[in-house]
């Protein structure tokens, strides 16, 4: 089994390369969340082999993205943020030019011991408008979930459903003028292919959701990640503009995801149907 | 040979009076050493309730020990019709006062009266320091926090009540009487140094130094001699007003004991409280609101202050300043 998680050399080397260009790309940069380049190398170290042998990732439209900030959006699900590790390491080692997306995390994470400071020093920030102004104003991109704690936890039967995203993200694009880059992630809800969400009993704990799934650990479902094309945000919007002006903006980034996630789970590896094929009978739909 | 004007700007400087309140504290003394340096012919009176044998003697410094509450105090305002005040007398709750009544009484009360007279005295201009504690260090902070955030220490910390209070009484009177006295109200970083005796600089130089192991927040430090600077600027520089002093720079804890030397003990904070509560028993307990600053970042805009000092008013940098705490 451990062998399946092994690298070739080839790929150790292609590692040791992305990480020697992001080594030379933020060798000056220094954040207030604690950044650290070695933080980043141990957790490259970590996921990038469960990125190739365990989640078998496959990235497409890498070519939608130019050496420019973005406001990186995507879809959010799998019950655990593990779908936002692998959008960080798509873009640490896929990109001709790798950098460090910075994911916003949910105040609960944030505050978590060891998690809470793991995460700041590999790069994520709590997600608040003043922390992503602060990033988009030295150039760097920030990976942003709209649909929040909604799109994660969601059960077995809602999987694929996208959730109405919030508007915010786009207020802080408007008023940095930064691009929207659409992510689609497909294969991330089969990880936990059988879910229940017991939100009230994790109210009470103080827990944002609290999934009970049949597994304790994420399957290995194979995970295709759709870049979309880069979506220039309004010119005449005003960042303060009434929801009712930023919703169309925000329903038309809606649309593209959900027909990116239509399309790729048209094309997906058929790799899991003994987990797909249960769910699909017990739902009688096909996804 | 000056001009006529600079040698109208002399003349008025030969005859002002500071009175600076707190001397006994390393921070006051090196204000004191910075004014008497820059403006020979001043006069300074240093005030202190704690006894002042530990004051430097200079010529033109004349140090007291006196209570805020008596009448003496009020005699000094009386007698030397002070120009400047400066209030660097905050009582931490780090120090013996844990009582939060009598520090209730002391920074709040106290504050109040100094203000007080320094209306009624004519004073033309007061300086009070504050501390960025009165933002408190929460999970949810954003970064770089302007003065305008709101203080949200004593919402969970009842043991700030007092120093988030003597804030406000200053932002309130000093917008009440922003038309007859120039005030202005200063919210530093941590400052460290080898002569200021704060908790920050000892927990620093510690060699028990409990060392994060759960979190690893990042700080602002300031150096003594930079926040004296901004104290003595403060007089001509900077207008009416609450500022934040903090230098552009930041590093995370670990990483300044680690620039210190001080390797510390590596401890899980998550369990400071708990262990706290035991120590609390035998009155050993630190206050609760330093183990958060351990946990949580507490950052600060330095925007408006650069705008009245200048891009780099500051001699240190980060480095330099957590080096320097050692040296004596």
């Amino acid at each position: 089994m451990l062998e399946r998680f092994t690298l070739s050399e080839k790929e150790r080397a292609h590692k040791d390369l992305k990480f020697k260009q992001l080594e030379e790309r933020y060798k000056d940069y220094s954040d207030p969340w604690g950044f650290n380049l070695n933080t980043v190398k141990q957790a490259m170290d970590v996921v990038y082999p469960l990125y190739k042998r365990y989640f078998r990732v496959r990235v497409f439209g890498l070519e939608h993205v130019a050496e420019e900030p973005y406001m990186v959006v995507s879809n959010h699900t799998g019950q655990v943020p593990i779908d936002g590790m692998l959008i960080a390491t798509a873009f640490a080692t896929e990109l001709d030019k790798p950098r460090v997306v910075h994911s916003m995390i949910e105040r609960f994470m944030a505050g978590l011991p060891f998690l809470g400071d793991i995460s700041a020093r590999a790069g994520s920030i709590l997600g608040d408008r003043e922390n992503c102004k602060w990033l988009l104003n030295k150039g760097e991109s920030i990976l942003v979930f709209p649909e929040g704690v909604r799109g994660i936890n969601k059960s077995t039967q809602d999987f694929y459903k996208l959730q109405r995203f919030s508007h915010g993200f786009y207020r802080i694009a408007l008023q940095s003028q930064t691009k929207i880059l659409p992510i689609s992630v497909i294969g991330a809800e089969e990880m936990f292919p059988f879910v229940f969400q017991a939100g009230g009993i994790g109210k009470k704990f103080g827990l944002p959701s609290l999934p009970i799934t049949a597994n304790l650990v994420p399957l290995p479902s194979p995970i295709d990640i759709y870049i979309g094309e880069p979506i220039e945000v309004s010119k005449d919007l005003s960042p303060e503009a009434p929801d009712k002006e930023i919703r169309p903006h925000v329903y038309n980034i809606e649309k593209i995801i959900k027909r990116n996630i239509h399309n790729g789970l048209q094309s997906r590896r058929k790799f899991f149907e003994w987990v797909r094929n249960p769910i699909n009978i017990l739902m009688n739909k096909t996804f | 040979m000056g001009s006529k004007s600079d040698q109208y700007i002399d003349e008025q400087d030969v005859l002002k009076t500071v009175l600076i309140i707190g001397i006994s504290g390393g921070l006051a003394q090196l204000l004191a050493k910075l004014i008497l340096k820059e403006k020979p012919h001043w006069k300074v009176i240093g005030v202190d309730s704690r006894s002042t044998s530990n004051v430097f003697k200079h010529k033109n410094l004349t140090s007291l020990r006196i209570r805020f509450s008596r009448g003496s105090f009020e005699n000094l305002f009386r007698d030397h019709s002070f120009d400047y005040v400066y209030h660097l007398a905050r009582i931490s709750s780090a120090t013996v006062y844990k009582d939060l009544t009598k520090r209730l009484e002391l920074n709040v009360m106290g504050t109040n009266r100094i203000l007080d007279l320094c209306y009624r005295f004519d004073v033309k201009k007061i300086v009070v320091l504050s501390t960025f504690h009165v933002y408190g260090a929460l999970d949810d902070n954003g970064i770089f926090l302007k003065e305008d955030a709101p203080l949200r220490a004593s919402i969970k910390y009842p043991e700030l009540r007092d120093v988030v209070e003597m804030d406000q009484v200053c932002s309130n009177w000093m917008w009440k009487y922003q038309n007859e006295v120039d005030s202005v109200l200063l919210r530093p970083c941590n400052i460290i140094g080898s002569q200021i005796a704060n908790t920050t600089s000892k927990f620093l130089m510690s060699q028990f130094a409990l060392r994060p192991i759960d979190y690893n927040p990042v700080f602002q430090f300031i150096h003594e001699f930079d926040m004296a600077m901004v104290l003595f600027r403060a007089l001509n520089d900077l207008p009416t007003g609450i500022y934040n002093v903090a230098t552009d720079e930041f590093i995370p804890l670990r990483k300044a004991l680690d620039t210190i030397g001080s390797k510390g003990i590596p401890f899980p904070i998550t369990i400071a409280s708990a262990l706290n509560k035991i120590l609390k028993l035998s009155n050993m307990e630190v206050p609760e609101y330093l183990i958060d600053y351990l946990k949580f970042s507490c950052l600060i805009d330095n925007s408006l202050l650069k705008d009245h000092l200048g891009e780099d008013p500051f001699r240190f940098n980060i480095k330099e300043t957590l080096n320097l705490i050692r040296l004596n």
